[in-house]
């Protein structure tokens, strides 16, 4: 029976967090357990570069629509989300020049992304895809029962609300690897791949250095501890991954080699396998 | 292999991902709306403490208002949230999860003082109508939007706790440094902040003026606003005050709203 407790001015409803100041440190830490429900265990998130992949046109993205139909196929499910590439990029440069707040920027840049994505969502038609709506999730089932892949919003709602940057700069911190990469999380998928236009993640940016050394397998640690000076995804993708409880495994793969993504999806560990020894599951 | 078709820009072929991303623009920040108030209203401290406490509230806000001062009212969300969040807690809903649940209850609180200011140009605003707070204010109304942040299921895990770390309090300090106000008003049920909650410590003394640092070097094991304001204060552009003043004590909010420096100040 619920309870209505006064007596303090107050009118509280009976529970744990009751009367508490949700700042304390020991009432924070009491809603703690080792680990979160998980709600689609049996899914993998795809994300596609757009620089990588879409600002390449024609030539990398149709070749990787036709491996998309065959991972269908052969009955993965998947979730896709794309990047917006170049034309984000413009939009900030524009919009910095202005001297726009980073919220003002967070909250532009999500159109350029959508860009992609009715591309692909076109692409894939024939095949049978959707755009998701924003937080959707519960249709989910729907989707996989009738075949129909659904494109993911990549970019995360933080808009006007996107907090300070640490760096002190204006970028915000919040792009779509993060986004993917905490959907992926909060509904406890299977793993989540990055497909983008290196074999992986390298010790420095391949694309400047001809000595650069491709990471086979890594761990979320070893990366925090001696993070690459340029990385191939976020490095928000990975401060928010350290305190994560379902995602272990995020893989990054070359969309322009012909089947590495449906390996991936398969299991083997082509491109980039890192791990996260913290979470404490398969 | 086709190349990458790129777009001339200052960003073009800077790494996003590196800290130094911004470092070849000339970035001269514009203040969207400097003069605007942006207020929480307390959802435990002044929410369910019903009308008695509400009403004097509201008459001060609607005051400031006549006196020509714009007003953009934010709510806190209060025992129901504290209810849900423990349900779903104990069922291990992960954190992005509870920070959805988390925006119905502000939502209620919102529509309610929504109601409440109708007569005097109350305006129930979603985050979408944010745009179109110009004409709102222009019109003299006060409009009352949710403090939750919209961020839902994109709400990360902070060490240590699944309770969303940005609640209303962020909300409202995050409102306050997109519009490039300078302060964030929050009001609550105590005369700001205290060396511990003062309703369960009476040994707990006053603070009237700290800078975010020295709070942070103090490690209090409970402040009066969400930790997560206090860290982002150094690094913003325009919201460099965050003021707490006691709504239960009469004139301290119109104190507030016209600029005085009532109750406690945290700095940058």
């Amino acid at each position: 029976m619920t309870k209505l407790v006064g007596g303090d001015g107050r009118h509280h409803i009976e529970s744990r967090l009751m009367r508490e100041s949700l700042q304390d440190r020991a009432v924070l830490r009491d809603t703690e357990n080792e680990r979160d429900l998980r709600f689609f265990p049996d899914v993998t998130l795809v994300s596609i570069g757009g620089q990588s992949i879409f600002d390449r046109g024609g030539a990398a993205i149709l070749p990787l629509v036709e491996e998309i139909a065959q991972v269908k196929a052969k009955g993965h499910k998947i979730v896709i989300g794309v990047g917006g590439g170049t034309r984000v990029r413009h939009t900030m440069a524009i919009a910095m020049d202005f001297g726009l707040p980073t919220g003002g920027i967070a909250q532009l840049v999500g159109a350029m992304e959508e860009l992609n994505a009715i591309l692909l969502n076109a692409l894939l038609a024939p095949y049978g895809s959707m755009p998701m709506q924003r937080d959707h999730f519960w249709d989910l089932p729907l989707y996989f029962h009738a075949g129909i892949t659904p494109i993911a919003i990549s970019v995360p709602p933080f808009h006007f609300w996107e907090p300070p940057p640490a760096d002190g700069g204006a970028v915000p911190m919040h792009g779509s690897d993060f986004g993917l990469f905490q959907l992926a999380e909060v509904l406890g998928f299977k793993k989540a791949i990055y497909v983008k236009d290196e074999d992986g993640l390298y010790d420095k940016d391949p694309k400047k250095h001809a000595d650069a050394k491709l990471i086979e397998k890594t761990t979320l640690a070893a990366l925090l501890a001696n993070m690459p000076e340029e990385n191939i995804l976020d490095e928000e993708l990975y401060r928010t991954w350290a305190d994560a409880k379902n995602l272990k495994r995020v893989q990054i793969v070359n969309g322009l080699k012909r089947g590495q993504l449906l390996r991936a999806l398969d299991g083997e560990d082509v491109g980039t396998v890192i791990t996260n020894e913290a979470v404490k599951r398969d | 292999m086709t190349e990458r078709r790129t777009l001339d820009s200052a960003l073009a072929h800077a790494n996003l991902s590196s800290t130094s991303a911004s470092s070849g623009v000339d970035y001269r920040p514009v203040a969207v709306m400097p003069d605007v108030r942006v207020v929480k209203i307390g959802g435990q401290s002044v929410l369910d403490r019903g009308r008695a406490a509400l009403f004097p509230i509201l008459d001060e806000v609607i005051e400031a208002r006549k006196l020509g001062i714009q007003v953009v009212l934010l709510t806190g969300g209060g025992t129901r949230a504290r209810h849900i969040y423990t349900i779903a807690s104990e069922l291990g809903m992960p954190t992005g999860v509870v920070a959805t649940l988390g925006k119905y209850i502000p939502m209620q609180n919102a529509r309610m003082v929504q109601m409440l200011l109708a007569k005097h140009g109350g305006l129930f605003i979603l985050p979408d109508d944010f745009e179109k707070l110009p004409l709102y204010l222009q019109l003299g109304c006060i409009p009352v939007m949710s403090g939750m942040p919209p961020f839902g299921y994109w709400e990360k895990r902070e060490g240590g706790s699944r309770i969303p770390p940005h609640r209303t309090d962020a909300g409202v300090f995050l409102s306050c440094e997109f519009l490039g106000a300078r302060r964030a008003i929050y009001i609550k049920d105590e005369d700001g902040l205290y060396t511990n909650d003062p309703k369960k410590d009476k040994t707990a003394t006053h603070i009237p003026r700290i800078t975010a640092k020295e709070l942070i070097e103090r490690n209090l094991n409970d402040v009066v606003v969400e930790r997560m304001v206090v860290e982002y204060l150094p690094r913003a552009r325009w919201c460099k005050e965050l003021q707490i003043v006691n709504g239960l004590r009469p004139g301290q909010v119109l104190a507030a709203l016209k600029g005085e420096d009532v109750g406690s100040i945290i700095s940058a």
